[in-house]
């Protein structure tokens, strides 16, 4: 007996040792990128605008052994606030889930930018009759024999309520004023036609508009069955439900832990081959041990991860397409004096220099930042035309580091010899912090006496900070929303009295202010496709004459997956993480 | 004092306590700013900042912010929680029964193993056994948390594939209803095996995680409890009695060297609870230390506003008791003195 246990205890004891002996010889084989199991390796994304197409990039399977066959498992990084397409905002968790559960009258397709019939039976065009020829007028014929997860049948009046239910919500948190700023009127015209009358003409219409989350269709019956619509207020069913027509069933969300996403058998088109549950994993190494394990099928990554992940036997790194959401410093040209931190010497007038602005954009160190903090796997753009966007070229001019050039317009506006000393906020753990701290470092490489002071804050601290009017700091790191359009961009983030031209100021910054608002307004109501891009062909050299930020760099759409997925494809159009989970199979 | 007016004045004071309490904490979580925060985007305008400052009252002078909490936690109110998207009254019970849970687990991992393991080394004083059990309780104790829990994933979870992580089954989960939310007493209630072995199975690596230093502390005051007590005369009279050693141990020595460390095991407990922020962020275990450490970094207040009460209840009401259970036990004791 006494035998027994003491054999027993040592057992433990051994076990122990043992595990730590394994422990201790886990640590090099992630580093290890000389065998990438057949996977595309990172960095292989060569020039601009050359990365391989999706779908390109599938290795041969390893041969391990499927995990969980019936349900494909995401590792997601983060939770969702809502599932509402009227509460949801852009490039939040909910679109996730927003882009399974409901669909659009069209949708992207899964190649590329090219639209394609949702909910509408055509897309509605010049030739075939559906836009009106003043523009204005677009009629959507709907596809019938739909049914919404409720069970009730897809018609018009399901896609005016949605719509008019989101002008009507007006939410701060969401996306109304996407149709808000360009429908003047919609109607019914029949059970499955369904008419909107813009206020303007608009090249963006479509592919920024229609096809946006906050357009998604949900079941009438089902909103007014759960609280209808009421100005303002959230409607806490939709909050937390979809009633959508799309070919998952939203069936449970564990806050928390997991959404339960159902094939929908009575989908209108081709059904999804497996359940999906998507895992909320916030500590990314449990993501790719997850992943390792082959519990989680496919996770979210950033470039950080790409190492741990290279030469893992039966993963496959997925770099696609550059994202729509370029990392950027911004510049605030409306502050009062003594309105910015107390160390801070720069006044007023500091950033409404164009010099100064010029002289930033060449001494940040662009290549130290891509090949850094996003391992390669990002490219510099052009002010501000992401690659993939319509209206990018490669003939654009693009900032590099040039600190010659730098020195000489810091002398010039006569900063030089004093220096300045001037903080940044950016949220804290992320590349928006390795951002700052390149722009820090970057500008002591140049002048010693140019001191960036670098706050890293909390997310929920950085976004109270952000949208504060004024912004009480001089400069700030972030990225910008992932549109589909250069219309919305430019209106965003370009147009002096554009959102955030405004709020920053811009029209006091610009040296022709008028020219490139004329210019934005003009791109973004001309149908003519080369018309458009010879607009934005003259506005890309102004904008790089007089930029309003430093762009950092532009990241390279990532994914990292089982090599037992099958069928993976990878929008950076679609919201994130880019992916329609109704298309893989395992 | 008699213990009933002991009682009556200690329930009195208890409400003063608490508002004190909660005046502090809702001061002192405003000092990083305004809860707004984790309502917004980074793309929010100035105005929609004020729209939902408006929807959460937080466009209200501080005192009436306060007051408006206070007001909804009397009527069973407590607030908004931003990082569970739903009402913090929905969402706390079952964090709380996924904590305590776990921490139950743990306690198990922790008392069996460490009485186990410190009876083993000190019957075996100076041996080879307590020379590698004193090895296995000082890494347990030196060990950081986060450091072993990833440890065990990647041997347990990445290469051996034994062991899960999170708390369920999804499917096996959904298949049972959960009166109490703890899961093995839910599954064990539906009579549902599978759903108690699913539970077991994925408390396993996270139980032993939180434990693992707590064993470490039970073991080593295990073994010189008994070191000291077979040292002891009576122990030496057992022996001359003519009573095996397996008895002595049993009956007599082991017996008097768990008092010390019982009192221990209650201290411990308290350690347990601080390390599930840590184990579950590791193990994705869905309780109140996880939820409590993301409202924490994305300035949650109505969720650290709850949590806080919660404990401050509980710890007044636990002191309350210990009060007046020594006074039962020790009539020496005098309430209110």
């Amino acid at each position: 007996m006494r035998k027994s246990s003491t054999s027993r205890a040592m057992k433990i004891v051994a076990l122990f040792s043992i595990l730590v002996l394994i422990a201790a010889c886990t640590g090099g084989d992630t580093s290890d990128s000389t065998s990438p199991g057949g996977t595309e390796a990172p960095g292989a994304t060569e020039a601009p605008g050359g990365t391989e197409a999706p779908g390109d990039t599938e290795p041969p399977d390893d041969g391990g052994q499927v995990s969980n066959p019936d349900v494909f498992v995401h590792g997601a990084d983060d939770e969702a606030t809502t599932v509402d397409p009227a509460q949801v905002e852009s490039g939040e968790g909910g679109e996730t889930i927003i882009t399974q559960v409901y669909e659009r009258l069209i949708e992207i397709s899964p190649e590329g930018p090219d639209l394609v019939p949702g909910l509408a039976a055509e897309v509605p065009t010049d030739d075939n009759g559906l836009i009106s020829e003043d523009g204005l007028t677009f009629t959507f014929p709907i596809r019938e024999g739909v049914v919404f997860h409720d069970g009730t049948d897809l018609t018009a009046d399901d896609v005016k309520y949605s719509w008019d239910r989101v002008l009507t919500m007006d939410l701060p948190e969401g996306n109304a004023g996407l149709l808000a700023d360009i429908v003047a009127s919609s109607e019914v015209v029949d059970d499955f036609t369904f008419a909107v009358t813009l206020q303007r003409p608009s090249a963006s219409f479509l592919n920024s508009v229609v096809t946006a989350s906050v357009a998604s269709i949900v079941s009438q019956d089902a909103v007014e069955a759960n609280g209808g619509v009421a100005a303002g207020e959230v409607n806490q069913f939709m909050t937390a439900n979809a009633v959508g027509t799309g070919p998952y069933e939203l069936t449970t969300w564990n806050r928390g832990e997991n959404f339960q996403l159902s094939v929908f058998e009575d989908y209108w088109g081709e059904p999804a081959n497996v359940d999906v549950r998507i895992d909320i994993v916030p500590d990314p190494d449990v993501r790719i041990l997850g992943l390792r394990a082959g519990d989680y099928d496919m996770i979210e990554v950033d470039p950080s991860l790409v190492p741990d992940l290279e030469g893992a036997e039966g993963i496959v790194i997925y770099a696609g397409e550059y994202l729509l959401e370029p990392i950027h410093i911004g510049f605030n040209y409306r502050f009062e004096d003594g309105s910015l931190p107390p160390e801070d010497t720069i006044g007023p007038e500091f950033f409404l220099d164009p010099r100064i602005r010029q002289a930033f954009n060449y001494t940040f160190n662009y290549q130290a930042f891509i090949d850094g903090a996003l391992g390669g796997l990002g490219a510099p753009i052009p002010h501000y035309f992401p690659q993939g966007m319509l209206g990018f070229s490669e003939d654009y001019p693009v900032y590099e580091q040039d600190l010659a050039m730098a020195e000489q317009l810091f002398r010039d506006a006569g900063v030089w010899d004093e220096g300045f000393t001037v903080s940044v906020i950016a949220e804290g753990g992320n590349l928006f912090e390795t951002a700052a701290l390149v722009l820090r470092d970057s500008m002591a490489q140049l002048n010693p006496a140019f001191d960036i002071r670098v706050l890293a804050l909390a997310e929920a601290q950085f976004d109270e900070a952000h949208a504060s009017d004024p912004v009480p700091y001089a400069l700030w790191v972030k990225n910008s929303d992932p549109f589909a359009d250069p219309d919305a961009l430019m209106q965003a983030y370009i147009h002096p009295d554009g959102e955030w031209g405004e709020v920053h100021g811009m029209r006091d910054a610009y040296q022709d202010p008028d020219t490139i608002a004329s210019i934005i307004e003009e791109a973004g109501t001309e149908l003519d496709v080369d018309t458009r891009v010879a607009l934005y062909a003259e506005l890309a050299p102004m904008l790089f004459e007089d930029p309003m930020w430093v762009i950092a760099g532009n990241e390279t759409a990532l994914n990292a997956h089982r090599s037992w997925v099958e069928g993976f494809i990878m929008n950076p159009l679609w919201p994130r993480p880019g992916v329609k989970f109704a298309l893989f199979d395992k | 004092m008699q213990i009933r007016d002991y009682l009556i004045r200690r329930l009195m004071i208890l409400p003063i306590l608490l508002i004190g309490v909660s005046l502090i904490v809702f001061t002192l979580s405003r000092v990083g700013g305004s809860p707004v925060g984790i309502y917004l985007s980074h793309e929010m305008t100035p105005d929609e900042v004020a729209e939902i400052e408006e929807r959460f009252g937080l466009d209200q002078p501080l005192p009436m912010q306060y007051l408006a909490w206070a007001g909804g936690v009397l009527r069973g109110d407590l607030g908004w929680s931003g990082v569970s998207v739903a009402p913090v009254t929905q969402v706390f019970p079952d964090k709380l029964a996924a904590t305590m849970e776990l921490s139950v687990a743990a306690a198990i991992v922790a008392v069996t193993l460490g009485i186990g393991l410190g009876t083993f080394a000190g019957a075996r004083r100076d041996r080879l056994p307590d020379h590698l059990t004193r090895i296995f309780s000082v890494s347990g104790a030196s060990m950081p948390v986060f450091w072993f829990g990833i440890l065990l994933l990647i041997v347990f979870w990445v290469y051996l594939g034994w062991f899960p992580t999170g708390r369920s089954d999804a499917t096996v989960y959904a298949s049972i209803a959960h009166p109490t939310g703890l899961y093995t007493v839910d599954s064990l209630m539906a009579g549902n095996l599978a759903a108690f072995w699913d539970a077991i199975w994925h408390l396993v690596l996270p139980a032993i995680t939180l434990g693992f230093g707590t064993t470490a502390i039970i073991t080593r005051m295990m073994r010189s409890s008994l070191v000291e007590e077979l040292g002891e005369d009576y122990v030496e009279a057992a022996r001359a009695k003519g009573l095996p050693e397996r008895l002595v141990m049993k009956r007599h020595a082991r017996r008097n060297a768990l008092i010390p460390t019982i009192t221990v095991i209650g201290l411990s407990f308290g350690f347990l609870l601080q390390g599930t922020v840590v184990v579950e962020i590791i193990f994705q275990w869905p309780g109140l230390g996880r939820w409590l450490a993301d409202a924490v970094l994305r300035g949650d207040q109505a969720t650290i506003m709850a949590y806080v009460l919660f404990t401050s209840v509980l710890f007044l009401t636990v002191n309350l008791v210990v009060d007046i259970v020594y006074a039962y036990l020790d009539r020496r004791v005098v309430l209110g003195a």
